[in-house]
């Protein structure tokens, strides 16, 4: 007897710690429910949500309401909705959101999202059923860099292709460049805003997404250091970051605080000394990477309210700077292009980059922190020895063709 | 490490003359020797007004290709028709030292004297308390300031490169007269909006020469305000298309329901549009409300759009050549301005979004490329894209107006048979 055909259309598992209204896993799901932008369409996955597993059902859930009007179920444990209820794995790829949600956070300040402990719950099914399924991690993978790497092993060890990250390496860039592949990049700079953890993440993650194309791809970090306060100016005056680099970035935001704020002048942050006024609590992320890369992100809350980068490559005259451009609430574009790469990978087996780019970026934040935690100590890093090779196709949304 | 770019820019705020900057200023060529001096004719300065944000980008400089960019003119007089309350004229005159602000439009081009003496003016009339007549129109004075200019370009024999913001008036006479003005004493003449030369997201251009069958553009916003935006929109695309622009044959304007009723009526043939555009332009938006609560980006059926959209507008409108178009004002539903277009022979739709929004505290960065390209026209003379462009969508505003007058009757538009030619070079912002 031949087997029953495989239904044409995947299905997929939802793990998260909650779902309500503008929650990563709302504005990441619903895409799967409702369909997304793509090229000008309304595009609906050819997949189902079948089964969620949702951890903190707190004030506002929506799981119930999805569940009733899309006809997936909700369940009590995660290999539970892995198994569909049944007694082996019954889904075709999942979905680990463990953002968002009541955790507790560590001395380092980091949030203890169980992605790790989801992931482990995951697997433990893969291994027990004797079949794994694409997998999707949102944003880094664990607060810890060894629960990272643990979990990249095992996607390794059993075959399953793994996708992970943050929404910034794949939404629209303005202007929308890409580095040259195999460029020599000489020295580079991000500026990123928003609280620690969640938003240093991004910021880590779209530097790294611009980095990785280098010349002899990436090769890992040797050193870390976090500074704060005016020692981040300080560091600027004595050249561990380029002001040249922070005025190219700036150039490129679209929400400089400051004067033009009260009167609508587009104030030069740079140059005018205002940035220094605006900016209370500025932090320095200082990464050195084993083939000399220097790299450094600003956190810069009170100045702007954008994510900007500008780098400095080899044979290029300008510099080279842009915007991770974020849409607007409600509609937040830039999870519509995150989820059409888990679509992508899950329809064809294939993870679109390389898992290993937030491997890296999750121990960068992660002992960035650490260097926080240690009185801002510059920190050696031989752990961090990631290598990986990016793929040579552009991935984000609105790349010139 | 010295640095092309950074040097220019320094040395120029020291007063270096531009001239001996030339060999280190890369892509700077285009500089005459003296920086022009402008005169700027103002309804209002408030913030976020446009005499605001683009007095501001001239006087403070702006973000542009990776540098906080001063354009390499001066800003020097200023007539101010109102100061409202919140007024920044008084300001900035205060901490620019070579502003000045003068009582009379004749005053500031003669920079107080009895002849011409700056090389460039601006003219921005827009935003400002002004009647509206009872088609809705705010009569804004451009046309007035544009002729007392005039007459003081007579008056010395002398001439100098105009910018217009937005449409050339309310009233299509008085912008005709606009242009043949221009065109008859041989002064450069720019005009129009800055959403043509916004980033657009995806960034592409309609390819010169595309056979355009149908296009749609839509947009939040009033009649006789965000229309000529969208229209100009429209207008920066399709002007590309094989064999240049023609003009316009005729135009009708609908409201309310009548709109819904042509958007179920399926496609032009039947009396509404080709449904892929709309959906196209749905799908580029970044600022689409959501049709259900609960859910951050639903596509929105009829029945949601026939609820959600206040007081929905559409004017259609036929080139003399045959091409279709219609521009949709869908408050409620969107909040940014999309474009889309059926090429003959290709199967996708050519889709983007001109992009002006940003989050809460952004700033209005598409008069970045406005004050980019206005300061490269007084140092040039040459307009980057024909101000007829602005002529024709100044027409299809009124005649959208004087249809809506009508109550939605076909308007006849012989004299929107304009026929230009397009700069082959994209103009918008995109490095």
């Amino acid at each position: 007897m031949p087997e029953t055909p495989k239904s044409p259309r995947k299905r997929l598992a939802i793990i998260t710690t909650v779902w309500r209204y503008l929650s990563h896993a709302e504005h990441m799901g619903d895409r799967f429910l409702v369909g997304f932008p793509l090229n000008g369409r309304w595009h609906r996955p050819e997949m189902d949500v079948v089964a969620l597993f949702v951890d903190q059902k707190s004030e506002g859930d929506q799981s119930a309401q999805r569940a009733r009007e899309f006809g997936l179920k909700v369940y009590p444990t995660i290999a539970e909705a892995l198994r569909q209820g049944g007694d082996s794995l019954a889904v075709d790829g999942v979905l680990i959101i463990g953002e968002h949600g009541d955790y507790p956070k560590n001395e380092k300040g980091q949030i203890l999202y169980p992605r790790y402990e989801f992931f482990q719950q995951v697997v433990a099914v893969f291994e027990k059923d004797g079949r794994s399924v694409p997998v999707f991690n949102d944003k880094h993978l664990s607060y810890s860099f060894d629960k990272a790497s643990r979990m990249v092993a095992a996607s390794k060890r059993l075959g399953f292709p793994m996708l992970a990250g943050s929404s910034l390496p794949v939404t629209f860039r303005l202007p929308d460049i890409e580095l040259p592949a195999d460029g020599v990049i000489e020295e580079a700079l991000m500026v990123g805003v928003g609280s620690s953890d969640p938003m240093d993440f991004h910021a880590l993650e779209a530097m790294q997404c611009m980095l990785e194309r280098r010349r002899n791809g990436e090769t890992g970090v040797k050193a870390v250091q976090l500074i704060q306060g005016p020692a981040v100016w300080q560091a600027g005056r004595d050249g561990r970051w380029s002001r040249r680099l922070l005025e190219a970035a700036l150039s490129r935001s679209m929400s400089r605080s400051g004067k033009g704020l009260e009167d609508g002048r587009p104030q030069d942050l740079t140059h005018s000394g205002e940035l220094e006024a605006l900016v209370q609590e500025p932090a320095a992320y200082f990464i050195e990477y084993n083939d000399g890369l220097r790299a450094t992100l600003l956190m810069l809350n009170g100045a702007v309210g954008d994510f900007t980068f500008a780098c400095r490559v080899r044979g290029l005259p300008k510099i080279q700077s842009t915007q991770f451009l974020l849409p607007v609430n409600p509609n937040v574009v830039y999870s519509a292009c995150l989820m059409h790469k888990v679509e992508e990978m899950i329809a064809s087996g294939v993870a679109p980059y390389p898992v290993e780019r937030t491997q890296l970026t999750s121990g960068i934040l992660d002992l960035c922190l650490e260097s926080k935690a240690r009185g801002n100590q510059r920190l050696d890093t031989p752990q961090l020895n990631v290598r990986y090779r990016a793929p040579q196709t552009s991935q984000f949304c609105g790349a010139p063709v | 490490m010295s640095e092309p770019f950074e040097i220019s820019r320094r040395a120029l705020l020291a007063g270096v003359p531009a001239a001996a900057l030339l060999t280190l200023a890369e892509g700077r060529a285009d500089e005459p020797a003296r920086r022009p001096r402008i005169a700027a004719l103002v309804t209002e300065v408030r913030k976020l007004s446009h005499g605001e944000v683009i007095l501001d980008r001239f006087l403070e400089g702006f973000g542009w290709e990776g540098e906080h960019y001063h354009p390499p003119v001066d800003l020097v007089a200023l007539y101010i028709d109102q100061t409202p309350a919140g007024d920044l004229s008084r300001e900035r005159a205060a901490r620019f030292s070579r502003l000045k602000i003068y009582p009379s439009i004749d005053q500031a081009l003669c920079l107080g004297g009895d002849t011409l003496a700056v090389d460039g003016v601006v003219i921005i009339g827009e935003h400002g308390n002004y009647p509206r007549n009872e088609k809705g129109q705010t009569l804004y004075p451009r046309y007035e300031f544009f002729k007392q200019t005039v007459d003081v370009f007579r008056r010395g024999g002398r001439t100098v490169p105009v910018f217009n913001d937005k449409h050339l008036s309310w009233n299509w006479d008085w912008a005709k007269e606009m242009v043949d003005t221009a065109a008859s004493m041989g002064f450069p003449f720019m005009a129009g909006s800055s959403v043509p030369i916004t980033w657009r997201i995806p960034s592409l251009e309609m390819p010169l020469g595309a056979e355009i069958e149908e296009v749609m553009a839509v947009g939040p916003g009033g009649v006789d305000s965000y229309d000529f935006h969208a229209l100009e929109s429209i207008q920066s695309f399709v002007e590309r298309r094989r064999g240049g622009e023609q003009g316009v044959a005729r135009l009708q304007a609908l409201r309310g329901d009548a709109v819904w009723d042509a958007l179920e009526a399926g496609p032009t043939s039947r009396g509404g549009w080709d449904p892929g555009l709309l959906e196209a332009c749905l799908c580029r938006s970044h600022q689409l409300t959501p049709a259900r609560e609960g859910f951050n980006h639903v596509y929105p059926t009829p029945a949601d759009m026939r609820r959600m959209v206040r007081d929905p507008v559409a004017y259609r409108f036929e080139y003399v050549d045959g091409l279709k178009a219609t521009m949709l004002l869908l408050n409620g539903l969107v909040g940014d301005i999309t474009f889309a277009a059926r090429i003959k022979g290709q199967a996708e739709l050519l889709s983007t979004l001109t992009f002006i929004g940003g989050d809460h505290d952004s700033q209005p960065h598409n008069f970045d490329p406005l004050v980019w390209h206005i300061a490269q026209f007084m140092c040039s003379g040459k307009s980057p894209y024909p101000v007829e462009r602005t002529l024709l969508t100044t027409g299809l505003v009124a005649a959208g107006v004087e249809s809506l007058w009508r109550k939605s009757e076909w308007i006849e538009t012989p004299h929107l048979a304009i026929r230009y030619r397009p700069n082959p070079n994209s103009t918008f912002r995109r490095t």
